[in-house]
């Protein structure tokens, strides 16, 4: 190691996952006390049996599943219908899967460019209908470009007050965020925390879709927890 | 060799002419480009006001009157990926460009400079690529430092690396001071790159942008935990 390097080294890499560790858990607290001004009482009636759960999940010492087997698997399936799959992951309860060899035929992000918002919106569901399946290696790319769409396009629609697709930003968020419990990237982790961080007034135009929305701050109370974010160093 | 500083503002491209004019070879011109499409009365007015604010007004109104005198100063009335634009930059043959305006080239700028445009990247390619790239450093226990690399329509992905210095982080105390840092840099690594660029031997370093990844702009929380960690 020259010089440089060894200088620019700011501090020692226990201290930088104290620090990391505290600050989320200081978030995680901070939404536990919040989050009912984000999820209005009109949409956690709306949510009709699933609003206790959602209420215990996030007012509570939320539990926490390390899904990061998953990503050794070709690809998994399950019986469950998407939603219903979701909603196990968010409230961290079991997800029964099975590995299965063959993975479905690539997916290409250009012709998701092409297609209409509501056709890409049925083949995220359709692909994803295990959601967990976006934490797999060969989803990288759709991962990078879900990403790139939150924290570009969606970043600046929304943040300028513009009419954004609601339910295709939190199904992103979603999908980020599972991709962060599976692989502890920290960019992932970000993302969420961004579009937490969002001015409340802008949480309006996100409570149209309210059980991606619980569903998202349900994922995002788990990251929270998550302790071991330090093996997210990449390559 | 023809170098053009593409800069947003008057003080920019006049403080990277300054630095770089003096390279034996290198003819140094400023291309002033409209960033914001404001009226070019009111951003120069208020440039010149805020040069006079800072003491500095005689160096910078002399080598303003210098380049303008010697026909050095360029201006852009249309956007930069204007068709109008890059005819009148191809028409000027400069061989590089400097980037210090806020914009995003697309190909057709980029090849109106013979050998294309250069960035100072306040990060270190190929690994951090995108926004907030020091900060992201600082969180991953990564060196920090600048790369100096010819760019192309992407982000960060051009694959000519020109040079790399790591610029350490010691003694700064939050994201501010870093980033500071790193920007003070730009100016005096242009130079060393453009003087690189004029060596027989020099061979570029390939930017291996498989070996990295995109970072974006970084959250309240996770700028919370870098400053913490500089203040440490």
């Amino acid at each position: 190691m020259d010089l440089g390097i060894a200088l620019s080294r700011p501090v020692q890499l226990d201290c930088r996952q104290d620090i990391l560790l505290e600050a989320s858990l200081r978030r995680r607290a901070e939404l536990r006390r919040s989050w009912k001004g984000f999820v209005s009482a009109k949409t956690l009636e709306n949510l009709g049996s699933l609003a206790p759960e959602i209420e215990s999940s996030l007012s509570e010492q939320n539990a926490v599943r390390d899904w990061r087997p998953v990503a050794t698997f070709a690809w998994i399936h399950c019986d469950a219908s998407f939603s219903d799959c979701l909603r196990l992951i968010a409230l961290a309860a079991n997800v029964e899967y099975r590995p299965v060899d063959v993975r479905p035929a690539g997916f290409s992000l250009e012709d998701l460019k092409k297609r209409s918002l509501a056709d890409r919106l049925t083949a995220l569901c359709a692909r994803y209908r295990c959601p967990l399946n976006i934490g797999i290696p060969s989803e990288s790319d759709v991962a990078e470009e879900l990403l790139r769409q939150l924290m570009v396009l969606d970043r600046t629609t929304l943040g300028g007050g513009a009419e954004c697709d609601v339910d295709m930003v939190l199904l992103k968020l979603n999908l980020v965020g599972i991709r962060a419990m599976i692989t502890r990237d920290l960019r992932m982790l970000d993302a969420l925390n961004y579009f937490y961080e969002l001015p409340r007034r802008l949480w309006t135009s996100l409570r149209a879709n309210p059980r991606l929305l619980v569903f998202w701050l349900c994922i995002y109370a788990q990251l929270l927890r998550t302790p071991d974010w330090q093996q997210c160093r990449l390559p | 060799m023809q170098v053009a500083v593409i800069a947003g503002s008057i003080s920019a491209g006049i403080r990277i002419a300054k630095e770089i004019e003096h390279i034996p070879g290198v003819d140094v011109s400023v291309v002033l480009c409209n960033v914001g499409m404001r009226s070019p009365l009111l951003r120069w007015s208020r440039e010149l006001l805020l040069a006079l604010g800072s003491l500095k007004w005689a160096t910078f109104t002399a080598k303003l009157c210098s380049y303008v005198r010697r026909g050095r100063i360029f201006i852009l009335r249309r956007p930069l990926e204007d068709p109008t634009s890059i005819q009148y930059l191809r028409s000027l043959q400069f061989d590089v460009g400097l980037h210090a305006a806020n914009v995003i080239y697309r190909e057709a700028t980029i090849s109106a400079f013979r050998m294309g445009i250069l960035n100072a990247h306040i990060g270190i390619l190929p690994k951090y690529r995108g926004r907030s790239v020091a900060q992201w450093s600082i969180l991953q226990g990564d060196p920090t430092g600048v790369t100096v690399f010819f760019i192309d329509s992407g982000i960060d992905t051009g694959g000519r690396i020109v040079l790399r210095e790591f610029i350490p982080s010691k003694g700064c105390n939050d994201v501010e001071a870093l980033r500071n840092r790193l920007f003070s840099c730009a100016d005096r690594l242009y130079r060393q790159a453009l003087e690189a660029l004029g060596r027989p031997e020099f061979q570029f370093e390939r930017n291996n942008i498989s070996a990295g990844k995109r970072y974006y702009v970084m959250s309240k929380m996770l700028t919370g935990v870098v400053n913490e960690i500089l203040s440490n």
